[in-house]
């Protein structure tokens, strides 16, 4: 298993280790829900050294075949998220892309598809694919209170800086973006700098957060996660996470014309429980309507901010009555949960 | 009541335990159940209970009610057989109890016992011991 290189500075802090994605990573340091609040209402700080990183180098026009959105844009934005298709139109990974410029890219894979990222790519192109996940931290600062930390108006949202500087210390990488659905930076740093950024700005009152709390914020937002609520045999018209455009060609776009045109068997739905009900619907559960069987949970969480149980799954189109109280059964008894829509916040 | 540490974990030396992570406090025939610090820790942010009804029987080994972390969702079983005769309610609106004191406010239900000599399948603190030992 794959460690974080901060495992000693959060060690220190306390953090409840457990593995995700063949990453042994921090899950809670005191408790997601304090520290979910502090994403919402203050600043947190997360170690997202599992994701994969990558630098891919080479004619623009090769990654544009594989990539499901446009790249055109100018060096220094962030393009993204967006996806790797199959020719089906399912995922083979959500990622985030940055324009280094017309011959450089970054990007941002889930850490369960580093690997078969590099191996698309690779074998479907004749760009330049660079694994920098082993020789760079990542980390995010997230929540209202960033600006505290850091003059965010130096970087205009979704936008990035290669080489910049972050509280005196140099950096590979800094980007004004998240995935929290707050205002937020990310970097990406040798270990040590990020080490050292990780403990000042913990010991300045920055909540130090883990993957159960980007867990419960990803899903007030609706974001979606690989593995749980997308995989290979799901399409982003399914999923309804726009990732494409259709101005150009792409591996996978005729599946995607085909539904577009012809529309689909599953939608994706949002949805939230009664508040006191504290009871969570898992992946594979069945949701019902009137006894038949419409649709399966993907997702669900208690939140912390909303106080009630939230989730997500996938419903018979015909049934996806926004606002409307259908069912899912736990352990063989029935729960209502009312469809809506994302963000919940 | 002495305390005894297992690494990051803490067993209570009075009590007695279950293969399946709950502990039991006797006092007559009245036995106090919760889940253990072991198994709150491995379960991490508990988020919600359902507890058994006041009154019903149980056999010794039946599941009795669940625990909902953000994990998982885990069944707690009736260490001994017996009726319910007190539910800790406080756990239904603030089930991060069981985490925050898994010994003490943390407590599920209690159980009016029909036989304690039952007692004898239960495991003392020295073997509960053993038996982190062995699962870490």
């Amino acid at each position: 298993m794959f460690v974080s290189p901060l495992f000693e500075v959060e060690e220190k802090l306390g953090a409840n280790f457990g593995e995700f994605a063949g990453w042994n990573m921090p899950m809670t340091y005191s408790s997601y829900q304090e520290e979910h609040l502090a994403v919402r209402n203050s600043v947190a700080i997360f170690d997202l050294s599992h994701m994969g990183r990558l630098r891919v180098k080479g004619r623009a026009e090769e990654l544009e075949e594989l990539i499901a959105k446009e790249l055109n844009g100018s060096p220094g934005q962030m393009i993204g998220p967006t996806a790797f298709l199959n020719d089906k139109g399912g995922f083979i990974d959500d990622v985030m892309t940055y324009k280094v410029s017309d011959s450089e890219f970054l990007l941002v894979t889930n850490a369960v598809n580093r690997e078969k990222v590099i191996k698309w790519i690779r074998s479907n192109s004749s760009l330049d694919v660079e694994d920098l996940t082993f020789s760079l931290v990542m980390i995010a600062i997230q929540g209202k209170r960033v600006k505290e930390t850091f003059n965010v108006d130096e970087i205009p949202r979704m936008t990035f800086k290669l080489n910049a500087n972050y509280m005196g210390m140099d950096v590979f990488l800094l980007s004004r973006s998240g995935w929290t659905g707050e205002d937020g930076i990310e970097i990406w740093a040798e270990p040590e700098v990020a080490g050292k950024i990780f403990t000042k700005l913990t010991q300045s009152g920055v909540k130090p957060a883990g993957l159960v709390t980007r867990d419960s914020i990803r899903q007030e937002m609706g974001y979606l996660l690989y593995g749980e609520d997308i995989d290979e045999s799901v399409t982003p018209v399914e999923s309804r996470y726009w990732v494409f455009s259709l101005s150009k060609g792409f591996v996978g776009k005729d599946a995607i014309v085909e539904q577009l045109r012809n529309g689909v068997s599953k939608i994706r739905f949002g949805f939230k429980m009664k508040k006191g009900l504290r009871i969570i619907p898992r992946n594979g559960m069945e949701v019902t309507s009137l006894g038949s069987k419409v649709g399966y949970v993907t997702s669900s969480t208690f939140s912390p901010f909303l106080n009630r149980v939230i989730g997500m799954g996938y419903i018979s189109p015909q049934h996806f009555f926004l606002g409307y109280s259908t069912t899912v059964e736990i352990r063989g008894r029935t729960y209502e949960i009312k469809m809506d829509d994302f963000p919940f916040i | 009541m002495a305390e005894i540490k297992v690494g990051k974990y803490t067993v209570l030396s009075d009590l007695l335990y279950t293969e399946t992570d709950e502990w039991v406090r006797l006092e007559g025939d009245i036995a106090t159940v919760g889940i253990t610090d072991y198994a709150q820790k491995k379960l991490r942010d508990i988020v919600g209970i359902e507890l058994p009804e006041v009154g019903r029987e149980f056999n010794s080994g039946d599941s009795i009610g669940v625990v909902e972390s953000v994990k998982a969702a885990v069944d707690i079983y009736a260490p001994l057989s017996g009726k319910v005769c007190q539910v800790n309610e406080e756990l239904t609106s603030s089930p991060e109890l069981m985490n925050l004191d898994p010994y003490g406010k943390g407590w599920i239900f209690k159980l009016k016992c029909n036989n304690v000599n039952e007692k004898v399948k239960l495991m003392n603190a020295e073997k509960y011991v053993e038996k982190i030992q062995k699962g870490e």
